[in-house]
């Protein structure tokens, strides 16, 4: 404790810009499952006012908005109504019911998943028993036989987190006094998963199945979708788990601009008459715009920044502002001089101030691509203008209108590799051309992209060229595009086919190696002759690997090959795609090595590496 | 049951069918009991092979017909651990170091010097020197290649080297001038039906000439793809008949099939069928330039004489950029899309003409 009075004496000459959360931490509740959460906490202290208008003078202004401004009804939820319908109708029924059920939150963070859930379970009057992960508040033993004696009875993370399924489940709440009765009905929130169940995601299911069987009360578990977490997602419930223990599933979506824009305009409102007193800047409409845009949907963070831009002076605002990078910009789009350049390097600018890095999901960034918006050619004047150039007749078949998008920062926020993207591009883009010398080019342009990345030793720098020659080739080539609508994505497949022909080939060597031929020769001409020959005296194993390789069914064109929709929300990050750029590390090396070497330069210095070598 | 290939693999240079008179020059080599390295070079399936080993059992006598496949692991100085077969006998060991990839120099380098510095146990009686045969060789990586001259130089007194490779032009100009390079053809269609006749006579089989004729025109002389096709011919139907179809391989038949598609029909949609369809011979194991060749065999016959040229050159060029890249399908499908563009405009021009 004696830390907080040396937090408070610092305080004094450094000004805080948000509140000490390590105090809040501190006196949480030591084990891991703790009654009420800090959040509920204020909830119950909404409750009755006095306590709460306590407890902000107290805070004073350096409270974070984002606990300050949290909802306390249904209607400021930010999050559209009939979300809060589906969720409330969820937990009314569930808590109705003595059996409880499973109902699983996802979305990404700043959605308004917990909020949700608080405001609920305060209407509904159903007490909040959340699960946190004690491995941090842990208490400090001092002796090493204390370490002993009682490190190990609370080692096990998993065995806390069954025992506080189990008691919650089982035992009632002690009414302390002040409280409010009546708080008959539970509902469990976990947001915090043990860590363990990561990579045991077997053990975790065990524990629900337990759970579920004998159950009294619903169970909430909070999955923040952000980009990692939609795959832990399906780790931690998996699809016959969900149908199993017949979970809800609820999807939150990213809180919508306008909605968010309401929230933060009554929270400058509010700030503004609350604080009269104090010299706070008010920002304009057009930069609480901005902050909506840059946040992508997330409330929290848009909150965060902008109470981060309030405190700020106005001066300050624009002293924040790189000033290089600005210049670059400018210097970069000053070739244009339309209006969009001014609203891009505004963009940019906020940027600085405090705003997410946005990224799409691989189905946005490819149809990003692959519908590629231009400008329509109602100014033609403006781009002749800002290009400076007509191209001439001959070349006119080459000219295009202005593009919307760019094609680097699109591949960039898909959050994949330039090669696995390009990969899809292929996968997909024969869908949207009608011509096939479009076509033509923009396999060319795709086959250029690939020996740019062929070379394992230059692709971390010429990589991001390959995906620039492929995108920005794809959409140039695409000359007459017609509007598609929608199109389904598919996987692609070369990852699945590579795999396969190695596998198959290495299967087929290691089978028949006592006919002592070469792996071309026994792939195409022994193998399909042999699918040929009824020989009994073959092994399982080799009439497998004949009848996979060497026969080949020439009625059907390609059934064997499925394509794999790429759904809404799903990311590239595939463990194909790591073999796969194993393997071809490999053969890139290979490749290289055979070209390097050809330098008689280099020739000299390998013979001596190879005395070196024979000589011991 | 061996297949007739085996079963019928001449075993002595005295009995080899064709190009006797190579035969005799090889014979004749290895009479004074030792002869240079050797580079055996020519195309798949005339008899490279057969005609090695026979030269070895010229040299060591039966002993090498006992064959052994032998799994042995070498360590890399990088630590890393190489799998790879060996077929040996006691005289002789034979190795394919392109199986080990990009590691393919240690191989090279570790093998032949275990092999050559270990002595033959009685020098009296048998040859001195151990034959290492190392198995295509033009898949070599420059790096093996540069290793394996010098060890051929360094080991010349306990180990001779036979190298076999289908082409001389991807192994380095240094190794090609320490071989004795021999060079074996295919053989001619007549060869390839005789050697088809007296394999079926000695089944007791009755062949028909004009079969006999047909199967080596489709085998394109290739006589082990004779043989099998023979041999397949024999399951689907005897007795022969005269105009009976010879079986060809399912891919080969898939792969004609793909090149009529593309050039019945030229459009994004059709070259998303070609596209599975590659996808599909892929995994079966046909490599990458094997189908392109292909493909381009079948796409000459359906093209006119002023296109043959360009989709030779367009061909050539796609194939270089399959062995420099890294994901084949790219080059493949900018090939075929490239073909289906020219070959459009082509008969569209062409439709023109005929109009006016």
């Amino acid at each position: 404790m004696k830390k907080f009075s040396l937090g408070d004496k610092v305080n004094n000459w450094v000004d805080p810009s948000f509140s000490d959360t390590s105090a809040k931490s501190e006196d949480k509740q030591i084990w891991g499952f703790q009654s009420e959460e800090r959040r509920s906490r204020k909830w119950k202290e909404d409750q009755n006012g006095s306590l709460w208008m306590m407890k902000s003078n107290e805070r004073g202004p350096d409270e974070p908005w984002v606990d300050k401004y949290s909802p306390c009804s249904q209607g400021e939820l930010a999050v559209h109504k009939k979300k809060t319908e589906e969720v409330e109708k969820w937990m009314r029924t569930h808590t109705k019911a003595t059996k409880g059920g499973i109902l699983i939150l996802t979305g990404p963070s700043g959605s308004g998943k917990t909020a949700t859930v608080q405001v609920l379970s305060t209407k509904l009057g159903v007490r909040v028993q959340e699960w946190t992960n004690p491995a941090s508040a842990e208490p400090y033993l001092s002796s090493l036989s204390e370490w002993r004696s009682q490190g190990l009875s609370c080692s096990s993370q998993l065995a806390q987190f069954q025992e506080f399924l189990l008691r919650v489940n089982k035992y009632k709440c002690l009414k302390m006094k002040g409280e409010r009765g009546a708080a008959e009905k539970k509902l469990i929130l976990v947001e915090d998963f043990p860590n363990q169940f990561y990579r045991q995601p077997c053990s975790f299911h065990d524990t629900l199945r337990v759970f579920v069987r004998n159950s009294q009360c619903p169970l909430v578990f909070i999955v923040s979708g952000s980009r990692s977490g939609e795959g832990s997602l399906w780790s931690l419930f998996p699809k016959e788990i969900q149908e199993e223990l017949h979970m809800s599933c609820i999807s939150f979506n990213p809180v919508p601009a306008t909605t968010m824009m309401k929230v933060l305009k009554n929270i400058v409102y509010m700030e503004a008459e609350k604080q009269s007193h104090k010299s706070l800047y008010v920002p304009e409409k057009a930069e609480l715009e901005m902050l909506c845009s840059g946040s992508s949907g997330d409330i929290r963070s848009a909150i965060n920044s902008l109470q981060f831009c309030c405190l700020l002076e106005k001066g300050l605002c624009t002293l924040r502002k790189p000033p290089a990078m600005s210049l670059k910009r400018a210097a970069a789009l000053s070739k244009q001089k339309g209006k969009r350049a001014k609203s891009a390097k505004e963009q940019e600018e906020h940027q600085a101030i405090g705003g997410k890095d946005v990224s799409f999901f691989l189905f946005r960034a490819l149809g990003k691509i692959l519908h590629c918006k231009r400008g329509n050619g109602d100014c033609p004047n403006e781009s002749k203008g800002a290009s400076g150039l007509v191209l001439p007749f001959h070349l006119l078949q080459h000219h295009r209108e202005v593009l919307l998008v760019q094609p680097e920062l699109v591949v960039e926020r898909s959050e994949t590799s330039g090669e696995f993207f390009t990969l899809c591009l292929h996968q997909n883009y024969l869908d949207f051309f009608s011509d096939i010398e479009d076509v033509d080019r923009a396999s060319e342009y795709l086959s250029d992209a690939d020996l740019l990345t062929g070379n394992w030793m230059i692709r971390h720098i010429i990589g991001d060229y390959g995906s620039s020659v492929a995108t920005r080739g794809l959409i140039h080539s695409n000359s007459c595009q017609l509007p598609v609508g929608f199109r389904p994505l598919h996987k692609p497949s070369w990852c699945l086919v590579n795999k396969k022909h190695q596998d198959n080939c290495v299967a087929a060597q290691s089978l028949f190696k006592s006919f002592c031929l070469t792996p071309v020769g026994l792939q195409t001409q022994l193998l399909p002759f042999l699918a040929k020959l009824s020989n009994p005296t073959r092994s399982q194993a080799q009439m497998a690997v004949i009848q996979d390789v060497g026969q080949m069914s020439l009625r059907t064109c390609s059934g064997r090959l499925k394509l794999e929709n790429l759904r809404d929300k799903e990311m590239g990050q595939e463990i194909e795609e790591e073999e796969e750029l194993h393997s071809r590390v490999e053969k890139g090396l290979q490749v290289t090595q055979s070209h390097l070497l050809t330098n008689q330069a280099l020739l000299e210095e390998e013979e001596v590496v190879i005395e070196e070598y024979d000589s011991d | 049951m061996s297949l007739w290939l085996d079963k019928y693999r001449p075993t002595s240079l005295g009995k080899l069918d064709y190009h006797k008179e190579q035969a005799t020059q090889l014979k004749n080599l290895v009479q004074c009991g030792d002869f240079p390295h050797l580079l055996v070079y020519g195309p798949s399936g005339a008899g490279k092979k057969t005609r090695i080993m026979c030269l070895l059992k010229e040299l060591y006598g039966p002993g090498v017909e006992k064959l052994r496949i032998e799994h042995q692991t070498i360590v890399a100085p990088s630590k890393k651990k190489i799998e790879i077969n060996i077929i040996a006998s006691n005289y002789h060991l034979e190795v394919n170091p392109s199986d080990a990839g990009n590691q393919d120099r240690v191989v090279i380098q570790e093998l032949i010097k275990t092999v050559a510095q270990s002595q033959q146990i009685q020098s009296s009686t048998q040859r001195e020197f151990k034959v290492v045969l190392l198995t295509e060789v033009d898949r070599l990586t420059k790096d093996a290649q540069h290793a394996l001259r010098r060890t051929m130089e360094k080991y010349m007194t306990t180990c001779r080297l036979i190298l076999c490779s289908t082409s001389t032009s991807k192994v380095i100009g240094p190794i090609q001038s320490r071989c004795l390079a021999v060079r074996v053809p295919l053989p001619s269609t007549e060869e390839v039906c005789s050697v088809l006749t007296s394999v079926c006579k000695k089944e007791g089989l009755l062949l028909p000439p004009e079969l006999a004729k047909q199967i080596s025109e489709k085998s394109g002389r290739n006589l082990r793809r004779a043989l099998l096709m023979c041999e397949a011919c024999r399951v689907q139907q005897y007795p022969f008949s005269a105009d009976q179809d010879v079986p060809e391989p399912d891919w080969e038949v898939y792969l004609r099939e793909t090149a009529n598609a593309i050039v019945s029909q030229q459009s994004p949609q059709r070259l998303l069928e070609v596209r599975a369809r590659l996808y599909e011979l892929l995994t079966h194991c046909i490599p990458p330039d094997i189908i392109i060749k292909g493909l381009v065999e079948e796409l000459l016959n359906n093209c006119d004489g002023q296109l043959k040229t360009e989709v030779a050159h367009l061909a050539a060029y796609y194939e270089h950029r399959l062995q420099l890249g890294s994901k084949a399908i790219y080059h493949l499908e900018a090939f075929i899309a490239k073909f289906m563009a020219m070959y459009k405009k082509f008969m569209e021009d062409g439709l023109d003409a005929m109009m006016f």
